[in-house]
């Protein structure tokens, strides 16, 4: 979990930024396996630094499974209390792959922009 | 109190807030998001072997505060219900939701208000025709140029006689379903997302 500093004036940047990227970064981990919600949280934990709140994923799935991206089951655990899976439909598979298609080249473009800022600060 | 009693009771405060703070939404889809939440402080405390109070204090607040989570699905649910809704009461719920914070959707609140009006003064004009005929009616009259409703000009015509009853009645049954249609259709437009936090 990253905390950022609340007075910071790109504090309010980075939440857009984080907000933009987190539907993808949730269709993604869903790309090869059926998942539930801590499931998906402990792989947004390990490969990107997006959420801010726990909590957040829970509703933004909600949202994804009315938009028929993805769809869910309830499924009994050893646990003890019974976990919902969430999976990609047809539908959210395409979406997935035209998001990251355009993400990639997104990112490479804005990179190649910012590379001479960043070569800059090192000297 | 024992230790285990003072953490149950410290989850189930929090998830009674949350139930508090969506009060809104349908009961069955307030329950599945309990179900959910709940499944996941127990796992994430399972994990952490020996739950202290403190070691629960620190997954909450990981999770956010109910009154941090609970909009988040109050916001799409509410639009989402009321996308798909003929219920004049669901759809002006929706677009309330909006108008909190959209110029857009305050606009289309407002339209939504007048459209209603409307539509209700006009059936309630046909329905009050049939018990006080000389009352109610379409007046011109020389003063105001076109009422409906109680007449107080002398002067005035009533244009429409009797045919204020089939007109007003059903002009203010398609008034309403037009105003619920148009005000679902503008709400596919409605981007609702996360308020402020992610």
């Amino acid at each position: 979990m990253v905390s950022t500093d609340r007075s910071s004036p790109t504090e309010n940047w980075e939440t857009q930024i984080r907000k933009g990227w987190l539907e993808l970064v949730i269709l993604a981990s869903l790309w090869k396996d059926k998942l539930y919600g801590l499931d998906i949280l402990r792989r947004l934990e390990a490969h990107s630094e997006l959420l801010l709140a726990e909590g957040t994923v829970y509703p933004i799935l909600g949202r994804l499974k009315r938009d028929g991206w993805i769809d869910s089951e309830w499924v009994e655990s050893d646990a003890g209390h019974p976990r919902k899976y969430y999976w990609l439909t047809a539908a959210g598979r395409r979406r997935a792959a035209t998001m990251s298609r355009y993400a990639s080249t997104f990112l490479a473009r804005i990179d190649s922009l910012i590379q001479p800022i960043l070569a800059k600060e090192e000297r | 109190m024992s230790h285990e009693e003072k953490v149950q009771q410290k989850i189930d405060s929090y998830l009674t807030q949350l139930r508090r703070s969506l009060g809104e939404l349908p009961p069955d889809e307030v329950s599945e998001i309990l179900k959910e939440i709940r499944g996941h402080i127990l796992e994430r405390a399972e994990a952490s072997g020996e739950l202290t109070e403190e070691r629960l204090v620190a997954i909450l607040k990981a999770l956010g505060s109910p009154e941090q989570i609970a909009p988040l699905y109050q916001t799409d649910a509410l639009v989402a219900q009321a996308r798909a809704s003929l219920s004049p009461r669901v759809v002006m719920r929706g677009i309330h939701r909006w108008s909190t914070i959209s110029a857009w959707g305050f606009g289309l609140f407002v339209l939504g208000v007048v459209g209603y009006a409307t539509g209700s003064a006009l059936a309630l004009a046909g329905l009050l025709k049939i018990f006080s005929p000389a009352r109610i009616g379409a007046w011109v009259g020389p003063h105001a140029i076109f009422d409906i409703g109680v007449n107080s000009d002398p002067a005035a015509r009533d244009v429409l006689g009797w045919w204020l009853v089939p007109v007003g009645l059903i002009g203010g049954a398609v008034l309403f379903l037009v105003t619920t249609r148009v005000l679902r259709w503008t709400l596919r437009f409605a981007r609702i997302r996360r308020p402020t936090t992610a």
